[in-house]
């Protein structure tokens, strides 16, 4: 079990950022986002596209590496990409809708439609094997009795940096205060001032940057997939309901437990030869967190009534 | 006039489709119907189950694909079979009918087992707790080789339907150029839809039925007339959940091998789509909406040979997924009651 701590460290960190952003958007537009795990891939699937070599075969596309084959250059571009995308879901999908007042369960079922659109787009853009990034190997080394590669620990490191700045943003700027505002309640954050169509862009803007980012470290850790997104979004769906779904804090612990557990859970005897059932005892988990508390560790009640 | 409006859309959306399918292809039409019309045959039995949860219950059931899952399992595994990587090969076994039985009981059981902790709470948590689920059972499905055969799947048990076969629907089959054996399938499974239909439509004028759509409508003044609102938000998730159950039966019977890797999410998005197309709410319409569903899959093929050269299978999946994409998003967007449901009967606001 203790081999797993540092795989599991890793998982942990990737649901937990991927999970306080689902959760803040949940948290300010009231849309459950199927479409959540396709803008992680897309940060993932970008990184590769402007960074590999063109010999790749992931991409069909003939390209040019016009970054010049700059992992980190590549990896920040794709970022921003990522944002630009959620302005854009935004400002052509999603405030038409609203302005229309289309009720959540049309919304949801919108993004499921477009969580499969965006998916086979990236099938037909790569190929249906996984990819890496043009990174050199590396060995895993001990750390304080953690197996890591020291790539691992400078993700683990960025990583972490990047969750206390959200928590920063979230807790002392004006945008982040604003935010929250309009999570807790959008008519008294109209009353006070606060334009809302504005922050809820700027929410879209800044969940799918960590989206994508969340891709890339994904990618960085085991590969490139076309579906990576679905894979990864009911376990970052189980993180915030863990924590409390539209909490920022308690979706980033919950996504955090969700992810070790599932990666120590591999080491556990009665798993033996059930390597993927591994993501069912995170699935388990939170069918039973729902039955015991529906609003998660840190949820306040009146979000589920 | 107004009130044929739709109907008169839907016959010639129909007379359209077919009409399609007759020009793009000249020969093995006959075989091309039957496939068609047993895939939309069973999808449309599958779309019922939904509607009966979502269009009459408003809950919204995005894990269908574990319903019909355990409802293929357990009857294909009472009934002779052969197991797994060895095909191991089980000569003893239940008479179908009863296992037919025991398999839609069964998904009814899990039905009940996931709606008792989740049917109390709001919409959009069924809707995650469903797919996750279905994700749970076939990744269990998938891992316990011993019993469900795993990857490898369990075959050689479709003699339990085929002997019943008539013969005059084998000399059918041959006069026409069509494999008998789906053909048998394909009738059984309209000659189903039609059954299941006759019921739910007498169900729907019921009390019963009544009490359902006024558990949809307002929740609370349910309870306030004495009805238990839970307990019948259980009845209808258990009722979609066996008839979901009855299509993977089907869905098996028409593959003619069981694998975990059929039950994936995307087979419940895939009947979604039939459902939302054909119209929530109302009764032949997910039947429909499955038929004309699976007409534009199977045009999007053509389209994947128009985009790439000899498309291979990754690329047809790929341009049929990002179709079923495209048209989930403009269904919703443009006409959420579909071709056949009435706008006042639709959910759309979770409560």
């Amino acid at each position: 079990m203790i081999e797993q701590l540092g795989n599991g460290l890793l998982l942990g960190l990737i649901v937990a950022i991927a999970s306080v952003s689902l959760s803040l958007l949940y948290g300010v537009t009231r849309i459950v986002n199927f479409a959540h795990g396709e803008i992680i891939a897309l940060g993932a699937v970008l990184a590769l596209f402007f960074s590999s070599s063109p010999s790749s075969n992931f991409l069909y596309l003939d390209r040019y590496s016009p970054l010049g084959s700059s992992f980190i250059v590549s990896s920040i571009v794709s970022i921003f990409l990522c944002g630009i995308f959620g302005a854009i879901l935004e400002l052509c999908l999603f405030r038409p809708l609203r302005r229309y007042n289309y009720g959540n369960v049309a919304v949801l079922v919108i993004t499921i439609g477009l969580s499969i659109f965006l998916r086979h787009i990236y099938l037909l853009f790569a190929s249906a094997r996984p990819a890496s990034y043009p990174l050199d190997l590396q060995k895993r080394q001990d750390y304080f009795g953690v197996q890591l590669t020291p790539r691992n620990v400078q993700v683990l490191i960025i990583g972490s940096l990047v969750m206390i700045l959200v928590g920063l943003f979230l807790s002392y700027t004006k945008t982040g205060k604003a935010m929250r505002a309009v999570r807790d309640s959008s008519e008294l954050a109209s009353v006070s001032g606060i334009n809302s169509d504005y922050i809820i862009t700027l929410t879209w803007i800044f969940s799918s940057m960590l989206a994508g980012f969340t891709g890339i470290i994904q990618g960085v850790i085991n590969n490139v997939r076309w579906n990576m997104g679905f894979l990864i979004l009911l376990l970052i769906f189980a993180g915030s309901i863990l924590g409390g779904i539209g909490t920022s804090f308690g979706a980033m612990f919950g996504g955090f437990i969700i992810g070790m557990l599932v990666q120590l859970s591999v080491g556990l005897s009665f798993m033996d030869g059930h390597t993927e059932a591994k993501n069912a005892i995170a699935l388990a988990l939170m069918i039973i967190i729902l039955l015991i508390r529906p609003q998660g560790i840190f949820g306040s009640k009146e979000r589920i009534s | 006039m107004k009130k044929y409006k739709k109907y008169v859309v839907a016959a010639a959306l129909l007379i359209i489709s077919f009409g399609y399918i007759f020009i793009s292809n000249e020969t093995g039409v006959a075989r091309i119907f039957v496939n068609l019309l047993t895939f939309a045959g069973i999808y449309g039995l599958a779309a019922i189950g939904i509607n009966v949860h979502f269009g009459w219950t408003g809950l919204l059931n995005f894990g269908h694909a574990a319903f019909m899952g355990i409802g293929a399992y357990t009857t294909i595994l009472l009934i002779p079979h052969a197991l797994g990587r060895e095909g191991v090969v089980v000569e003893n076994g239940l008479p179908l009918p009863l296992a037919v039985i025991l398999g839609m009981l069964a998904a009814a059981l899990l039905g009940l087992l996931l709606g008792l902790p989740t049917l109390r709470l709001r919409g959009d948590y069924l809707a995650i707790v469903t797919i996750a689920a279905a994700e749970i059972f076939r990744l269990l499905i998938r891992d316990f080789e011993d019993i469900t055969g795993g990857v490898y799947g369990v075959i050689q048990f479709s003699d339990s339907l085929q002997n019943m076969r008539p013969n005059f629907i084998t000399n059918l089959a041959t006069s026409i150029d069509v494999s008998s054996s789906q053909l048998w399938v394909g009738i059984i499974t309209w000659t189903l839809i039609i059954c299941v239909l006759i019921i739910l439509s007498r169900l729907q004028k019921s009390p019963w039925g009544r009490a359902l759509r006024a558990v949809r409508e307002d929740e609370d003044a349910v309870r306030a007339l004495g009805k238990n609102a839970v307990w019948l938000k259980l009845q209808s998730f258990m009722l979609g959940a066996s008839i979901g159950g009855l299509s993977g039966i089907l869905l098996a019977f028409n593959y003619g091998t069981l694998q975990s890797s059929t039950f994936v999410p995307v087979l419940t998005f895939y009947i979604w789509a039939a459902l939302i197309l054909g119209g929530v709410g109302s009764l032949g319409g997910p039947a429909l909406g499955a038929v004309i569903f699976w007409v534009i899959i199977s045009g999007t093929d053509s389209l994947a040979e128009f985009f790439f050269d000899n498309a291979n299978g990754q690329q047809l999946a790929g341009v049929r997924f990002v179709f079923v994409g495209i048209l989930i998003m403009f269904t919703m967007i443009f006409t959420p009651s579909g071709i056949l449901g009435k706008k006042e009967e639709l959910l759309l606001e979770i409560k």
